[in-house]
C-alpha cells in the first residue's frame, strides 16, 4: 500500500490561515497569468506594470478603480448574506439589473423640480426594491414550495437582461431616449436624481457600497436579528428548535440580498451612467460579487477591500489593450483567483495528517496548543 | 449446538474470538457466532449492543481487528462489500442503497460484473421479473425507485442479492420500515430462500418475529455474545432477561418528597413520523409536577416524534398537549418555549446546539430575545460574555475558548453547556432524550443530579431514553413505549429487566403474566 497523507477535517483554522489563503489565491492566479501570457508571447512583467499602474499610479486611475469597486462591493455583499445561509443567490446579476430598471424608471418618471436630496433617495432606494422584487421571485417558491434557487435565479438573469434590451434597443418604451436618432439609448434621468461626483468620476455612492457593507456587518454580529441569522446559518433544526422561524429568515435575506444587488443598478443610474445603459449594465458584475464574496470569505467587512481589488482589475483591463494585450486577460485572471481561492477554502476546512500519526495525537496538540 | 448433520459440512458463517473497537471503544468483543447452511438466524439485542458491526463486519464493510472469519470452513478476510457480495455474501441495510432515479431493473444491473456492457433493458427486465415471482416478490422492473414504497424498495434491496446469487444474507432491522402484512410476506420469502440452502442473518428488537422466522437466535450485549439458543426451545423471557442483561439495579436515590399536579398532560396524541404512517398512536401519557416520568423503548418506536410533536417541532394530527392547565396543542415553538418547556434533544449537536457558534452563543440560544441579552433590536455583547462566562463557571464546561466553535468540544461539555441553557430559563416540564448517551461516569453522574434536582424543584420531567440504567437511576414511574403506543406503566420499583425486556420487544402484559 502506498503512503498517503490522510485529509481530515480541522477543528479551528488559525486566523492567519484565513489571511494567507485568500493572499495566496491572488499570487497564485497572477503566477497562472504570468505563464499564460509569456507562452502567448507577452512580457507579463510589462502587462502587471501596465495594470498596477493604470489601477493605483494616479488619483484618476485610483478614482476609476474606486468606480469599478462600488457596484462590486453591493452585489458581494449581496452574494456573501446569502451564501453564509446557504441561500445560492445567483441573480445577482438580473437583480442589479432590474434594480437599474426600477431606478430609472423612478429617475424618469419624478418631475424635474424634485428637491435633489428627495429625487437621490427615491431613486436608490427604487433600486432596492426592484432587486427585491426580482429576487422575490426566486425566493417565494424556494420557502415556499422548495424550488431550487440555483436555477431560478441563473433564469430570472437571463430574463431581466433581455428586459433591459428589450426596454431600449427594441422598443420605444420610456426607458429609450427619443433624443438618440443614431443608435438606441437609455434616456437621462431627472438631473437632481443624480449622485454628485466629488473627485473625478467618483461620487458618493462609494459610501453607500461601504455604508451598506458596514450595516451587513453590524447586523449579523451586533442585532437580535442577525443573531438569528447566524443560527439559521449555522443549522436549519438548531433555529427551529430554538423557535425560530427558518422559512421567514430565508426569506428576508434572500430579499435582503436582493435588495443589496438592486442598489448597485440603482447607484450606476444615478451615479457615473445617468441612465439606464444596456452595454454598461451587462458586465457581469453580479457574476464578479460572486467571486468578491468567495474571496472575502463571505465577510462583509473583507468586501471592501476585495472588491476594490476586483475593480482593479476591471479598470486596468481597457487599458491593456493599448498595449496590444487583450482586456479578457483580466477574466482570466479573475477566474483564476476565485478557482484558487475555493481550493484554498479547502485548505481551511481539512488539515493533512501522516498516517503514522493518530488522530489522537492530533486531538492531543490542538489541545495542548489550546490550552 | 452443532446438530449431526450440520457437522460434516462446515457452517457458512463462523467468527471465532472476533474484536471491533472504534477509537478505542470495543463495538464487538471475543464474539463468536456461526451460521448454519438453511438456516434462519436472528441476532437480538439493545441498540448498540454490537449487531450491526457485527453483520458489518461479515458484509465486508469493517474488517476485524482480531479474530477469524471461515465462510464455509475456508479462512477469509474481505476488503469491501464488493469482495463479500462477490464471494456470495451480501447486506440489506437500513437505509437502503438504491438510485432512486433508476428503473428496478437498472438498480439490479448496477456494479454487477456478470451484466455485459450491452445493456439490454428488454433482459434484464425478464430476468428480475422472473426472480422476483420465484420469491413470490413481485415488483415491476420498470418502476423507478422513488414510485416504489418503502417495502418494495427493501424487495428490490433482496433482489439485488439474489440477482447477485448471495448465498449468505444479512438483513438489518428489516422489519422496522415494514407494515405488518409488508413483514408477513418478507418472513415468507425468506423461509423460502432459507429452504433453497441459503443462509440468513436477520436482526430485530421484536422477540414475536424472532419466534415466528428465526431457527436459531444470538443475544448480544455490549459487544458480547450473552446466550445462543434454538429458537424453538427459547422462552421469550429468557430471552429477554438475557437482552437487557444483569439484575437492574433498583435505584437508590432518595423519593421525591411531594408529587404535585398534573404539569404535562398528553392526551391521544397522533403524531405522523416521516414516511407517513403515525409514529405515535393515540399516545397518553400524564407528567406530574416534581415527578421524572421515564419511557422505555428501543429506539425508532416513535419516541422522536413524541418528543418533537410535544414541543412543536412537528406536527400534530391528533389529540391534545396541555400544560399546566391550558391547552399548547397547537401553539409554536417559540410560544412553548416561552409557556416553559425546557427540550433536551437527543441530537446535541445539530438540534440542541448550532455547532458553529460559540458556547457563550449557544448558552444564549433560548433566552437572547429578552434582557440582558437584548437591548431593543441590539444584543449585549456584555450579558453575552457575563452569563456565558457564570454558566460555563457554574456548570463546569469545560474547554471554552472565545471564539471557539462549540461542536469542538467534548460530548460531555456538550451536553452540560446544552443542559444549562434548558434549566436556567424558566421552565415547568423538561423533556429529555438520553441526556446522558456517550458520556462518562463522571459526567453521567453530573447531569443525572442535574435532572433530580429538577424535579426536587417542582419540574416535571419526562425522560425518554433507551438506556435502562439511566431511567430507572432518575424515573419515579416508567412507561414503556412500543410503535407508538405505552404498553406498560410501572412505578420504578416494580420494573424487572424481565418485564421492561419483554414489553420492550412486543409482548403484552397479558402474555408476560
Amino acid at each position: 500500500m502506498t503512503r498517503r497523507l490522510i485529509v481530515e477535517p480541522r477543528g479551528l483554522a488559525p486566523w492567519w490561515l484565513k489571511l494567507l489563503i485568500p493572499v495566496a489565491s491572488v499570487f497564485a492566479a497572477l503566477i497562472v497569468g504570468a505563464l499564460f501570457l509569456s507562452l502567448t508571447g507577452n512580457d507579463w512583467f510589462e502587462v502587471y506594470g501596465k495594470m498596477l499602474d493604470t489601477a493605483f499610479g494616479s488619483g484618476r486611475g485610483f478614482a476609476e478603480t474606486l468606480v469599478s469597486a462600488t457596484p462590486l462591493i453591493l452585489t458581494g455583499v449581496a452574494a456573501a448574506i446569502a451564501f453564509r445561509m446557504l441561500v445560492w443567490n445567483i441573480g445577482g446579476e438580473g437583480q442589479l439589473i432590474f434594480g437599474a430598471i426600477v431606478a430609472a424608471g423612478v429617475g424618469i418618471w419624478l418631475s424635474g423640480s424634485t428637491p435633489p436630496i428627495i429625487a437621490i433617495t427615491a431613486v436608490v432606494i427604487a433600486g432596492a426594491v426592484g432587486g427585491a422584487f426580482w429576487a422575490s421571485l426566486s425566493a417565494v417558491p424556494k420557502v415556499y414550495l422548495g424550488t431550487n434557487e440555483i436555477i431560478t435565479t441563473l433564469m430570472l438573469n437571463f430574463i431581466a437582461l433581455n428586459l433591459m434590451q428589450y426596454l431600449v434597443l427594441g422598443s420605444f418604451s420610456p426607458w429609450r431616449d427619443p433624443e438618440a436618432t443614431q443608435f438606441p439609448q437609455g434616456r437621462p434621468i431627472i438631473d437632481t436624481g443624480r449622485i454628485p461626483e466629488f473627485f473625478h468620476r467618483l461620487d458618493w455612492g462609494l459610501f453607500i457600497a461601504i455604508a451598506v457593507a458596514v450595516l451587513a456587518w453590524f447586523v449579523i454580529s451586533k442585532t437580535r436579528s442577525g443573531f438569528e441569522y447566524r443560527i439559521v446559518g449555522d443549522s436549519f433544526d438548531t433555529a427551529r428548535y430554538a423557535g425560530i422561524k427558518v422559512p421567514k429568515k430565508v426569506l428576508g435575506t434572500f430579499l435582503a440580498s436582493g435588495a443589496a444587488a438592486g442598489l448597485a443598478g440603482s447607484i450606476l443610474v444615478a451615479g457615473i451612467l445617468g441612465k439606464m445603459d444596456p452595454r454598461s449594465l451587462d458586465l457581469g458584475l453580479g457574476f464578479i460579487g460572486i467571486i468578491v464574496a468567495a474571496l472575502a470569505r463571505l465577510n462583509p467587512i473583507a468586501i471592501i477591500p476585495v472588491a476594490i481589488l476586483m475593480g482593479a482589475l476591471n479598470n486596468a483591463g481597457p487599458a491593456l489593450q493599448s498595449i496590444g494585450v487583450p482586456s479578457a486577460t483580466v477574466t482570466i485572471l479573475q477566474g483564476a483567483i476565485l478557482l484558487f481561492a475555493v481550493a484554498g477554502e479547502f485548505l481551511i476546512a481539512n488539515r493533512f495528517r501522516r498516517p503514522d500519526r493518530t488522530p489522537e495525537d492530533a486531538e492531543m496538540k490542538a489541545e495542548v496548543s489550546a490550552a | 449446538m452443532s446438530q449431526g448433520a450440520q457437522s460434516q459440512t462446515p457452517p457458512a458463517v463462523e467468527l471465532r474470538d472476533m474484536d471491533k473497537s472504534f477509537y478505542g471503544v470495543f463495538a464487538n468483543a471475543d464474539v463468536n457466532f456461526s451460521l448454519a447452511r438453511g438456516e434462519v438466524h436472528a441476532l437480538l439485542g439493545e441498540n448498540g449492543a454490537g449487531k450491526s458491526t457485527l453483520c458489518s463486519v461479515i458484509a465486508g464493510l469493517y474488517r476485524p481487528d482480531s479474530g477469524e472469519m471461515l465462510i464455509d470452513g475456508e479462512p477469509t478476510i474481505f476488503k469491501s462489500p464488493k469482495d463479500a457480495l462477490a464471494a456470495g455474501v451480501g447486506m440489506v441495510y437500513q437505509h437502503f442503497r438504491l438510485v432512486s432515479n433508476l428503473t428496478v431493473a437498472e438498480n439490479l444491473a448496477l456494479g454487477n460484473p456478470d451484466v455485459a456492457m450491452r445493456l439490454s433493458q428488454k433482459e434484464l427486465e425478464v430476468e428480475a421479473r422472473e426472480i422476483g415471482e420465484k420469491y413470490d416478490f413481485p415488483v415491476d422492473p420498470s418502476a423507478r425507485i422513488w414510485q416504489l414504497s418503502v417495502g418494495q424498495q427493501q424487495r428490490v434491496e433482496i433482489l439485488k442479492l439474489l440477482y447477485r446469487n448471495a448465498r449468505i444474507l444479512i438483513l438489518d432491522e428489516p422489519t422496522a420500515v415494514l407494515t405488518p402484512q409488508e413483514g408477513e410476506a418478507l418472513f415468507q420469502t425468506m423461509r423460502v430462500m432459507a429452504e433453497e440452502g441459503r443462509s440468513l442473518i436477520f436482526i430485530s428488537h421484536k422477540l414475536h418475529e424472532v419466534k415466528e422466522v428465526s431457527d436459531r437466535v444470538t443475544v448480544l450485549r455490549e459487544g458480547r455474545v450473552v446466550g445462543i439458543a434454538d429458537t424453538a426451545d427459547a422462552e421469550p423471557r429468557d430471552l429477554a432477561r438475557m437482552m437487557v442483561g444483569k439484575d437492574l439495579e433498583l435505584p437508590t436515590r432518595a423519593a421525591n418528597e411531594s408529587i404535585g399536579d398534573p404539569m404535562l398532560v398528553v392526551r391521544d396524541l397522533v403524531v405522523q413520523g416521516d414516511r407517513g404512517l403515525d409514529a405515535v398512536n393515540k399516545l397518553s401519557i400524564t407528567v406530574n409536577a416534581g415527578e421524572v416520568v421515564g419511557i422505555a423503548g428501543v429506539s425508532g418506536n416513535g419516541q422522536r416524534e413524541l418528543a418533537q410533536g410535544i414541543v412543536g417541532l412537528m406536527k400534530v394530527t391528533g389529540g391534545s398537549v396541555h400544560l399546566d392547565g391550558d391547552d399548547v396543542t397547537k401553539m409554536s415553538v417559540l410560544a412553548k418555549i416561552k409557556r416553559g418547556i425546557a427540550y433536551i434533544p437527543q441530537s446535541r449537536l445539530g438540534m440542541g446546539l448550532a455547532p458553529g457558534l460559540s458556547t457563550e452563543d449557544n448558552l444564549a440560544l433560548k433566552e437572547y430575545r429578552v434582557p440582558p441579552y437584548s437591548r431593543g433590536p441590539l444584543l449585549s455583547e456584555r450579558a453575552f460574555n457575563a452569563r456565558g462566562e457564570e454558566l460555563i463557571e457554574e456548570f463546569d464546561i469545560r474547554g471554552v475558548r472565545p471564539g471557539l466553535p462549540i461542536r469542538l468540544l467534548s460530548g460531555g461539555n456538550l451536553q452540560k453547556a446544552l443542559i444549562a441553557r434548558e434549566i436556567v430559563q424558566a421552565h415547568k416540564v423538561l423533556i429529555a432524550r438520553s441526556p446522558t448517551r456517550g458520556l462518562d461516569v463522571g459526567a453521567t453522574a453530573t447531569v443525572r443530579d442535574q435532572i433530580l434536582a429538577e424535579r426536587d424543584r417542582g419540574i416535571a420531567v419526562l425522560l425518554i431514553s433507551e438506556d435502562l440504567d439511566e431511567l430507572l437511576a432518575l424515573s419515579d414511574r416508567l412507561l414503556v413505549m412500543y410503535e407508538g403506543e405505552i404498553v406498560g406503566d410501572m412505578p420504578a420499583s416494580e420494573a424487572t429487566a424481565e418485564r421492561l425486556g419483554l414489553l420492550m420487544s412486543g409482548q403484552s402484559e397479558e402474555q408476560i403474566a
